[in-house]
């Protein structure tokens, strides 16, 4: 194994220092000259024609700056997908959810901004609504979008294998139905951004955003600038999770009240408004059917998914894909069938979040596994390792398995919880269950057809030679991405990490798609080795040259220069180095040639020290329609043991246990990625046994409120005992791969079969509050 | 979401306070932890402009033992200091214990016993466990003073008898009986940062550690529009030997008591089988703390 000097190891973040004193700045915290204060005219109610909108009284209000409508913004139509965009930046004929956006006010303060915002009077002809997907797709149903009959956004329908013929060879078929609820991503920052034009046209938009590089795109687009002219700035992002990997309204109408008044215009998205724009999990029914042998050979799958959408498309028809795709693995299947149904809704629209697409839909099959095994008396583990694939197996959709430790995560599981020692013999109330999973690391292919690089990286050396600067455009949002640059980039010259200086997320510095689809480390990671390796070459040619040895004899090793392993004679350099810095208080004084002296040379001798790093995925997938979504370089994968007790009197659920071990082909920082497993894990719990956005009868959001809105407390999360599988994956910079969204994907369902262990009785629509499960094990009871 | 304009005024004795309130009629809204009011003020629900903070006024924010009779508590004294206090803890319980499961550690360190109850919320913490503690409210204004029972002190949800110009300045409980003991139970979804679905708080007195039951109070919340006694459950306990079977029973007719609804936080059907249920494990531990009671320092 490959000996890191800097990877693989616990080194701090690099922003912990600012992020921990509260130096680091949120784009709320930014301020600028003159700026003024953006306030957003929302829709009250969830389905109507706008028959006038008068917003002369608003305009006269002391202190207002500009009012902005569909009339100023015009129609350019956007979203996500290019084969979906349904959405205007303001609503102009009709609203579709309590919360659309129709206008927008800059006024010299928030105050003024938001009272102005209630003298917009707006004429409405109210429509029925239709808030239930199953609803929606009947006949006479309200009808959304015209172009999108029966409310249908998007439909898929594949088939990989013979389906009947495999379904006819099984042994016995079990069924399971499953249905989560819709969910926010309730991240601690909500949206803010600033947007400045400055006097010759050109846009800066400071945002809190995961993709600065679609945002950059889609409000060039909106607006009509040319894309040159946008620059994206991202600064500390306070989580994103998914919902903030789109361009929103905010940012557009911001970037549009700034070019209207030429004054900078700042706009932040309240508590409520979070949930409004929401953008986050959709609301999965999973409908599916496994064909088995006796001995426990998975055979076949039907796969059916409605999705309840919203008012308009966002990620959704990646999000419907993705429902059915990730099925394909982790374990052997003959024969796949799935057909998938995205929803209209008069409710906000969803999007994606952690475990895109595949979380409700993994639950449901593992589930459904676990169902399987008590058929056939099997250990649950038993049955999972029977069908399990390995390193280089290819799913039947055609995903490439290139690296798949799932066979480790699961013996590392069953192990690390005491597994057989528990499992059947807990007393009743006690339950212990597991899942597996697996996830893309970055999507194969960009959100818009194109040959374009998924990420470039720029590495300018300081000219002093001591400072790596690396440039991306890649979106830090607390993952860890800038620490994962920093620390591939410091591997790859042989410099220790406090020489990497990262400045990221900005569009000006390179193109990078951003923090979506756990593509960051991969591909940033590639890019950022590819530019490392460039500089080193520059600077190892220049140092041959004037050490007259061969390039291959020299080594960088933590700061330090090796000539055939040793230190060599550098005296002529070093003298010549610190006669250049004459007066400084620390001249090199080391037994071997440092990093920087050597980099000073090259400097000297061919300017500054540039690299650049690029990265994009081979062709990747099948030839079928919908075979880009899943596609990926690398997977990683998952599996989980949970330990609950419940309270058989009222149904309540404590977790007590969790075991989680992820497979992430190489831990660039290991306490980075044990802070991504707690983090799925967490958000599992909540999704599991919480979170819920609910309505009233009209269309509006219950609990718009991390009051009402429950995720889960401190005293909710029980310890986790994280165990790292490393499987090198051949198509990650250094072997690594992903782990920021694999690591929910088992969690829904181990704690369902979990619980089922406890009870006896399997809940299958979420969140299982005390009361849901209550109510079941009183029916249990009465049968 | 902002605060509406408001005049905000800092009095420094209770008779400056207790003038302002009854000069500004009702304008005037008493700031003590500000955890509702401040909540309310920036959704537009209350729109006061006048605002009096109770913050420099001295005592207020006192727990005062009299001797092992009775405490008063001062409307000022935080959930936080209510939950840690080693004297409530030990002889008034539940008191305690509905503080320690009030919000989180934030809220608990702003939040007041005086608000808690003023605002009366039907799914608050501290009144039930003020009810079964028989605690009395004293209420001031500029020009009179009263005592009442917090029994009789909720009307609906978010009213009280407490008038416009009134300010609840302490809340008296006696020490109960020796062999006494009492618990408070909350069920929400989470751990902890919960609004009760259902509460309960009880106190048992027992004549000796392996006698009859004395005296009962059963105070339940979240289960109608104020908080409530369960007086008919009270009386089946009152005189009989404690048994798990009896505070069964007494969950049973405690029941009745309730007129629970139905929202997005649970069922009326749920809510009264919890009522059951908790009440049950409630005085369960009510009566072992009572047996295990020890002569006060």
């Amino acid at each position: 194994m490959t000996e890191f000097r800097v990877l693989n190891s616990r080194a701090p973040r690099v922003d912990a220092a600012g992020k921990a004193t509260g130096r680091a700045k949120y784009a709320d915290d930014l301020t600028m000259p003159g700026m003024l204060y953006g306030a957003i005219l929302q829709s009250p109610i969830a389905h109507g024609k706008i028959l006038n909108i008068d917003t002369s009284k608003a305009k006269k209000l002391r202190g207002v700056k500009a009012v902005v409508t569909a009339k100023e913004a015009g129609l350019v139509k956007y979203g996500v997908s290019p084969a979906r965009y349904d959405e205007t930046l303001f609503a102009h004929d009709k609203v579709r959810y309590v919360g659309d956006e129709i206008a927008a006010v800059a006024a010299v303060d928030l105050e003024t901004a938001q009272e102005a915002v209630q003298l917009i009077k707006v004429d409405f002809e109210e429509l029925p609504a239709v808030f239930d997907m199953f609803e929606a797709m009947k006949e006479g149903a309200p009808q959304l979008h015209d172009e999108y009959p029966n409310n249908i956004t998007a439909e898929v329908h594949q088939e990989f294998g013979d389906t009947e013929a495999a379904f006819a060879e099984c042994d016995f078929v079990m069924d399971h139905t499953f249905l989560n609820k819709r969910q926010d991503a309730a991240f601690i920052e909500p949206h803010a951004c600033i947007a400045v034009f400055d006097l010759d046209g050109k846009l800066t938009l400071h945002t809190a955003t995961q993709v600065p590089h679609y945002v950059m795109r889609t409000v060039a687009m909106v607006l009509g600038i040319p894309v040159g002219n946008v620059r994206v700035v991202k600064p500390y992002v306070g989580g994103g999770f998914g919902p903030k990997a789109e361009a929103t309204p905010l940012e557009m109408g911001a970037a549009l009240l700034s070019r209207q008044t030429l004054k900078p215009v700042k706009m932040v998205y309240s508590r409520e408004q979070v949930f409004l724009h929401s953008r986050a999990r959709h609301q999965f029914y999973a409908e599916m059917s496994l064909g088995m042998k006796n001995d426990g050979t998975m055979v076949a799958l039907k796969n059916k998914a409605v999705l309840d959408g919203g008012a308009y498309t966002s990620f959704g028809i990646a999000t419907v894909y993705y429902s059915g795709s990730l099925l394909g693995g982790p374990y052997k299947l003959k024969a796949m069938k799935y057909d998938g149904y995205r929803i209209y809704t008069n409710k906000p629209a969803c999007g994606a979040q952690r475990g895109h697409g595949g979380v409700a839909h993994r639950a449901a099959f593992e589930q459904l596994l676990d169902k399987t095994a008590v058929k056939l008396g099997m250990d649950p583990i038993e049955l999972r390792l029977k069908n399990i694939m390995t390193t280089g197996d290819v799913t039947i959709n055609e995903l490439d398995m290139s690296s798949l430790g799932m066979k480790e995560c699961i013996e590392a599981v069953r192990n690390g919880s005491d597994w057989n020692n528990k499992k059947g013999k807990l007393p009743k109330g006690k339950g212990i269950g597991m899942a597996c999973g697996f996830f893309v690391s970055g999507a194969g292919y960009p959100i818009y057809r194109s040959d374009t690089y998924h990420s470039t990286v720029v590495i300018k050396m300081s000219e002093d030679g001591g400072i790596v600067n690396v440039l991306t455009g890649s979106a830090e949002i607390g993952q860890g991405s800038d620490t994962v640059v920093a620390m591939i980039a410091a591997e790859t010259l042989g410099v220790p990490l406090e020489c990497v200086r990262v400045t990221s997320g900005d569009t000006d510095l390179s193109m990078d798609l951003g923090a979506y689809s756990s593509r960051q480390t991969l591909m940033t990671g590639h890019a950022t080795k590819e530019a490392a390796e460039q500089v080193k070459k520059q600077i190892v040619d220049v140092l041959a040259h004037e050490m007259n040895c061969h390039p291959s004899s020299i080594e960088f090793r933590n700061g330090k220069v090796l000539f055939d392993g040793g230190p060599g004679d550098f005296r002529h350099i070093r003298t010549n180095y610190v006669k250049e810095h004459r007066g400084w208080t620390d001249p090199p004084t080391d037994d071997y040639l440092t990093f920087k002296e050597a980099a000073r040379i090259a400097y000297l001798k061919l300017g500054t020290l540039v690299g650049t790093g690029k990265y994009k995925p081979p062709r990747l997938g099948g030839a079928y329609k919908g075979a880009a979504v899943g596609t990926s370089p690398a997977y990683g994968c998952s599996a989980q043991v949970v330990e609950v007790t419940v309270d058989m009197e009222t149904g309540q659920v404590t977790v007590d246990d969790m075991t989680d071990a992820h497979d992430c082909g190489l831990a660039i920082n290991r306490t980075s990625v044990e802070g991504q497993m707690q983090g799925s894990l967490s958000m599992g719990l909540g999704e599991t046994l919480f979170e819920e956005v609910k309505f009233d009868s009209r269309g509006r959001i219950l609990n718009p409120n991390l009051g009402e809105y429950r995720i889960p407390t401190a005293l909710d999360m029980p310890n986790v005992n994280c165990i790292i599988v490393e499987s090198n994956e051949p198509n990650g910079p250094y072997g690594a791969k992903e782990v920021g969204e694999g690591a929910i994907m088992p969690t829904i369902p181990a704690i369902l079969n979990a619980i089922y262990d406890a009870t006896g009785v399997r809940i299958n629509e979420l969140p299982v509050t005390s009361e849901r499960l209550f109510m079941a094990l009183k029916k249990k009871e009465g049968v | 979401m902002l605060l509406p304009k408001f005049e905000y005024h800092e009095p420094s004795t209770l008779q400056e306070a207790l003038k302002l309130l009854s000069d500004l009629g009702g304008n005037a809204k008493l700031l003590a932890g500000g955890t509702d009011l401040l909540v309310r003020m920036k959704r537009k629900i209350d729109k006061p402009s006048h605002v009096i903070s109770l913050a420099r006024i001295p005592g207020l924010d006192e727990i005062v033992p009299r001797n092992g009779h009775s405490v008063t508590i001062g409307s000022a004294v935080s959930a936080a200091k209510l939950a840690g206090h080693e004297l409530l803890s030990d002889r008034f319980t539940p008191l305690a214990m509905a503080a320690g499961r009030l919000g989180a550690p934030m809220i608990r360190n702003r939040a007041t016993i005086g608000g808690n109850l003023v605002n009366a919320r039907p799914a608050a913490d501290l009144p039930p466990a003020c009810m079964v503690l028989d605690a009395t409210l004293k209420l001031k204004s500029a020009s009179r003073e009263r005592e009442v029972l917090v029994n009789e002190f909720f009307r609906g949800p978010g009213e009280t008898i407490i008038e416009q110009d009134e300010l609840l300045v302490s809340i008296d409980i006696n020490t109960p009986a020796p062999w006494s003991g009492g618990s408070y139970i909350k069920l929400g979804a989470r751990k902890t940062l919960e609004i009760s679905m259902v509460n309960v708080a009880v106190m048992l007195t027992l004549q000796s550690p392996d006698g009859s039951i004395t005296d009962a109070k059963i105070a339940l919340g979240a289960v109608a529009p104020t908080p409530v006694r369960a007086l008919l459950a009270e009386k089946q306990l009152i005189g009989a030997t404690p048994s798990e079977a009896l505070f069964e029973k007494a969950g049973q007719v405690g029941v009745g008591t309730c007129s629970p609804i139905t929202d997005h936080r649970g069922t009326m059907e749920y809510r009264c089988m919890m009522i059951e249920v908790l009440t049950k494990r409630c005085l369960m531990q009510a009566f072992e703390r009572a047996k295990s009671w020890r002569p006060g320092r």
